[in-house]
């Protein structure tokens, strides 16, 4: 009988072809959920600040259409008295409140991180400012430093034989005084991310530290500080960004004059609202618009950069 | 150098007490490992030795001074830790140098301790990087150099090596012995592992409940255990445990006999010729190991370990006889758990 081989030819039999591979099942999932959140930044997010770029190049006034009027918005801003002054505000608000925002809330989270006895009362407590609305917030502030009968603040002066003081009305002490007000309403979470960071130091690390020697001042200098380096640079880049678009402590607490008294207080966010909502000139709010984000993104990158781990 | 000696060493926190008034005397130069199971109070006794745990009773004398009340930094004791508590933001020089932070050794002297250190624990090459860059040995070796460059009176080192793989571990361990033999401080060694404590100490120090149930060298320990506790936890396998009863003079095994004889898996061998005494029953496992095997079998309803020779591994469900010389079986009393001696 001669030999003969039944069947398929012996070798690699072909694979059925599969159009949903499991890759392919897995990018139609991965992009199914990915579609909502890209849907939603592109219109709402990244739609308005591209287009914001365009406007800030026209001179829109919501009621005719925008016509291209090239940097004209750019020069007139530069010349305007009113932007200078607004400009320093800022950045007063800026450079005083970020470091001294970011050292008080350290040195409370550090205290508090060894606080044994009723620590997560202490803790809620610091966090309430934070959940509480910043318009009621800044109307209570704006009370404290009402004058005598009224105000706490200048009541207590007062029970010392310590003259008034103007706070909200007078052109020096407006714009700390304000300043007060923003720096406590950040500080409950600059506070807990604090103390997420320095939880997260290993205990072993002050146990190695105290048997090395090294004091309370060098366990911090040298231990504690450097290991909470990451913490810190996300707080100082967070709360820049926070006090350069600071808005809502400024507008409720100079409600009949926002900004005032003579535009001391007022910060750049404020004058964008302004120049659009009041003014109806949106090109040129737009180009105030571009110059915030411009101050925003240099800042934010100059801080990383400077505060960058160098290996 | 110096003696460490604990004096009716009591820790409690709140009512509970956690070491029951210990006594033990360490002598100069001496490797002493504490060796038991978690929570038996053992690091709780390193750590009220290196000053980080409050004594709650008793004295703690490093050499001839109580040290109760004094700082862990006045104690003049290097402690190296499980995690390795080495510094992520600096280079592993700094990291060694950082145990002579408060040194009043000028900055030469102190870069050629760092630099001796270095050599002695073969981080030479590695001194510039950081710790994220180095593998797991090689961080406990600065750790260690960051402890022997403070020239301690005393090394405590708190499980060093829970934290490395195997190989290392088997490698590590003659390391940190060979710098025993090197330096001569006295070392405190806290661990779980019995191969550690059987392989490392001049004396080990077997701790269960904050007690201290028996200290000596590692022979006397594996030799002549003083209870079941010991007698189980010293030495891989296990001891078996069987209920036994004397009867006429001999060992026989007996549910709920008033004694408990212990046989090591090592000296009960499968299919051996001829031994004082003989076990059998059927095999519910086997576990080669090369030049060995591990044989399970269940007798009088509990399973024994014992080995047979590397090729000669039984079958599942078949009936195994193993046996021991004489001198194998250790006593024990049920009631007492204590020691009542071989035969």
């Amino acid at each position: 009988m001669a030999l003969t081989e039944q069947g398929a030819p012996a070798g690699r039999p072909d694979r059925p072809h599969v159009f949903w591979t499991m890759r392919r099942r897995q990018l139609l999932w991965v992009w199914g959920f990915l579609a909502v959140p890209v849907l939603f930044y592109g219109v709402i997010r990244f739609y308005p600040t591209g287009h914001a770029f365009w406007l800030s190049l026209t001179d829109w006034d919501l009621m005719s259409d925008p016509s291209f009027i090239g940097l004209d918005n750019y020069t007139r801003l530069f010349a305007d008295p009113q932007f200078g002054r607004v400009f320093r505000n800022t950045f007063a608000y800026l450079i005083m409140g970020t470091p001294i925002s970011l050292i008080l809330s350290f040195i409370i989270a550090y205290a508090l991180d060894r606080v044994r006895f009723g620590h997560t009362f202490l803790r809620a407590l610091y966090f309430l400012p934070f959940i509480t609305t910043a318009s009621a917030m800044a109307w209570v502030w704006r009370w404290f430093y009402q004058p005598a009968p009224i105000g706490v603040i200048n009541d207590f002066l007062s029970g010392f034989g310590i003259p008034q003081m103007a706070f909200l009305n007078s052109t020096t002490w407006a714009l700390p005084s304000i300043m007060v007000t923003a720096i406590w309403a950040g500080l409950g979470f600059q506070i807990i991310i604090f103390m997420a960071g320095l939880r997260a130091i290993p205990t072993t690390y002050y146990e190695a530290a105290r048997i090395d020697g090294l004091g309370e001042w060098a366990i911090l200098r040298r231990i504690t500080l450097p290991l909470l380096k990451p913490t810190t640079v996300f707080l100082v880049v967070f709360s820049s960004i926070g006090f350069l678009r600071i808005f809502d402590q400024v507008y409720n607490m100079t409600t009949n004059d926002p900004g005032g008294p003579l535009g001391s207080t007022k910060p750049l966010v404020l004058m964008i609202y302004q120049t659009a909502f009041s003014s109806y000139q949106m090109g040129y709010a737009a180009a105030q618009t571009v110059v915030l984000f411009t101050i925003l993104l240099v800042v934010s990158l100059l801080q990383l950069w400077i505060l960058r781990e160098r290996t | 150098m110096a003696t460490i000696a604990l004096r009716n060493l009591v820790k409690s926190y709140g009512k509970t007490d956690v070491i029951h008034g210990i006594n033990l005397d360490i002598a100069d130069g001496e490797f002493v490992v504490f060796v038991g199971p978690s929570g038996c109070g053992k690091s709780t006794t390193l750590r009220m030795i290196a000053g980080l745990e409050e004594v709650s009773g008793g004295e703690i004398l490093i050499g001839d001074q109580v040290v109760n009340e004094l700082d862990p930094k006045r104690r003049n004791i290097a402690m190296v830790f499980q995690n390795y508590a080495i510094y992520p933001h600096m280079t592993v020089r700094q990291n060694i140098a950082f145990g002579l932070y408060t040194s009043p050794l000028s900055r030469e002297q102190k870069d050629a301790r760092v630099t001796e250190a270095a050599t002695m624990l073969g981080l030479t090459p590695l001194l510039d990087r950081r710790p994220a860059a180095l593998s797991g040995g090689q961080r406990q070796r600065v750790a260690i150099g960051r402890a022997m460059v403070r020239d301690p009176a005393a090394f405590l080192f708190d499980e060093p090596l829970s934290n490395l793989d195997a190989q290392l571990r088997a490698q590590m361990r003659i390391e940190i012995k060979r710098l025993h033999q090197r330096l001569g401080t006295t070392i405190v060694y806290v661990t779980h592992d019995q191969v550690e404590a059987m392989t490392m100490a001049d004396r080990i120090v077997v701790m269960r409940d904050g007690h201290i149930l028996q200290s000596g060298t590692p022979t006397e320990i594996y030799d002549a255990p003083a209870n079941v506790f010991t007698a189980q936890f010293i030495g891989s396998p296990s001891m078996n445990l069987l209920p036994a009863a004397e009867v006429e003079g001999r060992i026989v095994a007996q549910a709920g006999g008033p004694l408990l004889a212990g046989l090591r898996p090592h000296d009960l061998v499968v299919g051996a010729e001829e031994g004082a005494f003989a076990i059998s029953g059927e095999v519910t496992a086997v576990e080669p190991l090369g030049p060995e095997t591990l044989v399970h079998f269940l007798t009088e309803g509990r399973t024994v370990i014992a080995t047979a020779p590397a090729r000669m591994i039984p079958a599942i469900g078949s009936t195994v006889q193993a046996s021991a010389p004489r001198g194998a079986l250790y006593l024990f009393d049920a009631a007492s758990e204590k020691a009542l001696g071989r035969r």
